[in-house]
């Protein structure tokens, strides 16, 4: 298996960051396609933070979730969903570490903090040990 | 002798229906008003941080956007974490909490510092706020200490890990951090192969335990686990990253402790200290009221010399196992560092560098 470094490698396992916001199933429908066209892993990661942990805060449907990605074609079979403890960031880092090759998030919401901070997004392309993907709401693949 | 550095975060840094609120505050005086302590109270205002005490912990990049967004109006930092118009003042000023304490401390060479501050700080790393945490309060009052010579303990018991603390002092061999968390739980890092960057390693103690879990199980992890490296560290100063949300009623988490669990972890951090005058707790999470007004007290009067909690101790939850286990796991990994003179591999602890050209850290 071709795994980091290479950056012309077909990926094997794409994690996408997923809260549930039009951006989020933007990425999710781009990541979706790549998936299916490379025969890779698609894992849908949603990040649970404090307050939807302890239920006060809602999150994304893992149907819902699951529905966007069949749409845009890929096997259901490749294809998982993921509510890990954390901040958002920090999960798909995690991914990474954990064996996705790509990760692929919005380019607003949460994933993508407009204000202070700067920019998630831009952050995860700064600790991601593999190749960050930033889709832009428009991209309709 | 209890000096109390506060209340900070009473009535400002309120972001409407919310756990982190206000009200937290208020318990945390209910508690301390319930011991009757008398003149064995001292209250002590806090000055806010400076720049400079800030900047020890946190980038310049991150304090100009959170002061900058404070004064835009706020808003959120991420899907937990608010930010008011008053929450840059209410920061400095939380910071500076645990400064008075040890100001105060220092002066008076004896009793135990509460940093009665929010908001709360150990999940804020050096670049970003999270988990309802803006500034790393114990980590301002740790660097300042570690800048003028001291070795600091920081215990977080915590039902979350402190991400940022753990990120802050990393690198750091004269802090040693040890913290007991819920696992699986938010933020997803405190796993017991964390044990500090090369050059610090072991300087980091990470005891997860599962949903359920006792008050005799977290009392295990600091006998077991961490008196064992708290022995070898020898800290001057013991700063608490106290948070109450590992109470059995919080609605946060899952763990089974009661306020008298609490007062037994109180005792055996009391412990750690090198003498009278040298411990600071610091609020952190504590989501129920009567949870964080009762185990407020329960803690305080432990560190005093004195018994108070209407509750029973807990025990005979799961996650003894687990506790052991991380013993033997570190007892190995420092036995492997110790050996390792000539450049051999260490697989175990995940401690920075490992291998890849690309610095690489746990979280
Ligand atoms: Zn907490």
């Amino acid at each position: 298996m071709t795994r980091r470094a290479d950056a012309a490698a077909v990926p094997t396992a794409i994690a996408v960051g997923y809260d549930g916001s039009p951006d989020a199933a933007a990425a999710l429908r781009w990541a979706a396609a790549l998936a299916t066209r490379t025969g890779a892993e698609l894992r849908v990661v949603h990040a649970v933070g404090l307050l939807e942990h302890a239920g006060m805060a809602g999150g994304p449907a893992r149907d819902a979730a699951l529905a966007v990605a069949a749409e845009a074609g890929a096997d259901e079979a490749r294809v998982t969903w993921r509510r890990v403890d954390g901040e958002p960031a920090s999960v798909l880092v995690r991914e990474a570490e954990d064996g996705a090759d790509l990760l692929v998030v919005g380019s607003r919401g949460f994933w993508a903090h407009p204000g202070v901070l700067g920019s998630t997004s831009l952050e995860l392309a700064e600790r991601a040990p593999v190749p960050v993907v930033i889709v832009p709401r428009r991209e309709q693949p | 002798m209890l000096i109390m550095a506060g209340p900070v975060g009473e009535t400002v840094h309120d972001g409407g229906p919310h756990p982190e609120r206000p009200a937290r505050i208020t318990a945390v005086l209910q508690g301390i008003g319930d011991l009757r302590l008398g003149t064995d109270l001292v209250t002590v205002d806090p000055l806010p941080a400076s720049r400079a005490d800030l900047a020890r912990v946190h980038s310049e990049r991150y304090l100009d956007e959170l002061e900058a967004f404070a004064q835009r109006g706020g808003g959120s930092l991420d899907p937990d974490t608010y930010v008011t118009p008053s929450s840059w003042d209410a920061a400095c000023d939380a910071a500076g909490a645990g400064l008075a304490a040890v100001h105060a401390l220092r002066e008076r060479g004896e009793g135990v510092g509460f940093a009665v501050a929010r908001p709360p700080g150990h999940h804020a790393e050096r670049g970003r706020g999270m988990g309802f945490c803006l500034v790393n309060n114990v980590a301002v009052t740790a660097a300042s200490l570690l800048a003028e010579g001291e070795r600091v303990l920081v215990v977080d018991w915590d039902v979350h890990h402190g991400n940022g603390t753990q990120e802050i002092f990393w690198d750091e061999p004269d802090l040693l951090y040890v913290s007991t968390h819920q696992w699986p739980l938010y933020p997803g890092t405190g796993r017991p192969q964390e044990v500090g960057g090369e050059g610090a390693i072991g300087s980091t103690v990470n005891v997860p335990v599962p949903p359920g879990a006792t008050g005799d199980v977290l009392r295990l992890a600091l006998d077991e686990v961490a008196a064992p490296a708290v022995g070898a560290f020898r800290p001057d100063w013991v700063l608490v990253s106290c948070g109450f949300d590992a109470h059995r009623a919080d609605p946060l988490a899952e763990l089974a402790l009661s306020s008298a669990d609490f007062a037994d972890l109180a005792r055996a951090v009391a412990e750690f200290a090198p003498g009278p005058g040298r411990t600071v707790l610091f609020l952190e999470g504590g989501y129920d009221m009567t949870a964080v007004r009762r185990s407020t007290a329960a803690t305080v009067a432990a560190l005093l010399g004195d018994l108070a909690s209407p509750e029973q101790p807990t025990f005979g939850g799961p996650g003894a196992d687990a506790v052991r286990a991380v013993a033997g796991l570190r007892e190995r990994a420092m036995a492997e560092v110790h050996d390792r003179t000539d450049g051999g591999s260490l697989d175990a602890p995940v401690t920075g560098p490992a291998g890849a050209p690309s610095e690489r850290r746990p979280w």
